[in-house]
């Protein structure tokens, strides 16, 4: 019992010194060796944590109705607990994605928002992430909480294409492709895979904290 | 199941009066704001409509399950000798019936208030409203059967399905603008197949999924 639990600690200490490598490594690649754009200047800088927590966000989405389908399918609650901690991780990334996406719009088109099709899209995702978790704080038993859970998930990654559909046929000021400097590609990438790194960590940290959760109560309830 | 319902309805009428007054009062508060000039009406009585459709038809929407956990029906329902499948088919049907008759209220109100010719072609206003109503009910039946399981009903459906129908909302906003503007080129098409497309998704995980929301 003991090992394991020196094990588990051990474990991990190495993932929160990889998620902190990791962050680190993004953040002096963005501020260090990222060139300064000519006519944002530093502000140009949000695009690099932007695009990265905007991925993680969408690939949070696609895991949550994944794994809400496995628990469907299966009906073992190790599959929720992955459905909520990718819910919880992808609410965090759609608020930072709306966060640093206003600030880009600010300091690009001088408005804090725009209907712009790519914003709009964050947007609808976050509340639905939103829904989600207010449906899910009013749910105590487990199985019906991640039963109606996966169900708002499938609905919602359902959805997701046709949101990008309907809100691109709008016209939007967004960059298409961007044009990059090589360096500044190089940073993207550098970027975009720390921060999945490290939010993948998070994901499984919470993971760990869930199944935790689940075995404290078995526990209480076997001792009752 | 749904003559049940359209019965029960008619002799109690608990949801559509208040369904048909909330939707003429929004209309009525929507089209008082908006005093704008003839052709920027015609652009925006199309997003108004939609809106009104879906704030009143939440209504019918979140009592097709509620009313069922009141009165002490739910174990009956479920004890139908039918699958899941029919009951959510069932639900759906009295709720496209439930949007139908909103519309036939909401869509001569506008018409009037806002003096935009929303019935001077009804074929394509119709079809989009027939698209509209099965895409909102069906993600709206489907939603109201997972909320009505929880302890906070009332106000999660709302939050739940708006986000849901976020496209909806746009393409039938469109559609209703273009039509309106006697446009019906690629455009028109393009949003009366999102249309078309939000149905048969919608409706086709609702049959796959209800049997899951509806659970115990």
């Amino acid at each position: 019992m003991l090992e394991t639990t020196r094990s588990r600690w051990l474990h991990d200490c190495l993932g929160y010194a990889v998620a902190a490598v990791m962050v680190a490594t993004a953040i002096a690649a963005i501020f260090l060796l990222a060139p300064t754009e000519e006519t944002m200047g530093a502000a140009q800088r949000i695009v690099y944590i932007h695009v990265s927590v905007a991925w993680m966000g969408l690939a949070a989405f696609v895991g949550m109705a994944v794994t809400g389908g496995m628990y469907l399918f299966s009906r073992e609650l190790a599959w929720d607990h992955w459905s909520r901690a990718a819910l919880e991780i992808g609410w965090l990334c759609c608020s930072l994605t709306l966060a640093t996406g206003s600030l880009w719009a600010h300091a690009a088109w001088n408005t804090w928002w725009t209907w712009d099709p790519r914003l709009t899209t964050a947007f609808v995702l976050w509340a639905m992430y939103s829904a989600a978790l207010v449906l899910r704080s009013g749910v105590e038993d487990p199985h019906r909480r991640a039963r109606l859970g996966a169900i708002v998930a499938i609905v919602g990654l359902l959805d997701v294409p046709l949101v990008i559909m309907a809100t691109r046929w709008f016209r939007g000021i967004h960059p298409k492709s961007p044009h990059m400097e090589p360096a500044m590609r190089v940073v993207l990438v550098i970027s975009i895979a720390c921060f999945s790194v490290f939010f993948t960590m998070l994901l499984l940290l919470r993971r760990s904290q869930l199944r935790m959760a689940e075995m404290l109560e078995d526990l209480e309830e076997s001792g009752n | 199941m749904v003559s049940k319902d359209l019965l029960s309805e008619c002799r109690s009428l608990r949801v559509w009066p208040a369904m048909l007054l909330l939707g003429v009062v929004v209309a009525l508060m929507f089209a008082m704001q908006a005093d704008l000039p003839p052709e920027r009406l015609r652009q925006i009585v199309g997003g108004l409509l939609w809106l009104t459709i879906f704030f009143a038809g939440t209504l019918a929407l979140d009592r097709s399950f509620a009313a069922e956990r009141e009165d002490g029906c739910w174990e009956g329902l479920l004890g139908y000798p039918v699958s899941p499948t029919c009951v959510y088919l069932a639900k759906l049907t009295v709720n496209v019936v439930a949007l139908a008759a909103l519309e036939c209220v909401l869509i001569p109100l506008f018409a009037i208030l806002t003096d935009v010719p929303l019935v001077a072609h009804p074929a394509p206003i119709v079809t989009v409203a027939v698209l509209g109503n099965l895409g909102l009910a069906a993600v709206g039946t489907l939603l109201s059967a997972v909320a009505n399981t929880g302890r906070q009903s009332s106000y999660l459906l709302p939050l739940l399905v708006l986000p849901m129908v976020i496209p909806l909302v746009l393409g039938a906003a469109e559609a209703t603008r273009l039509a309106v503007e006697h446009d019906f080129g690629p455009d028109w098409w393009r949003w009366v197949q999102l249309l078309a497309g939000f149905a048969i998704v919608f409706i086709t995980a609702g049959i796959v999924l209800f049997e899951f929301a509806v659970e115990e």
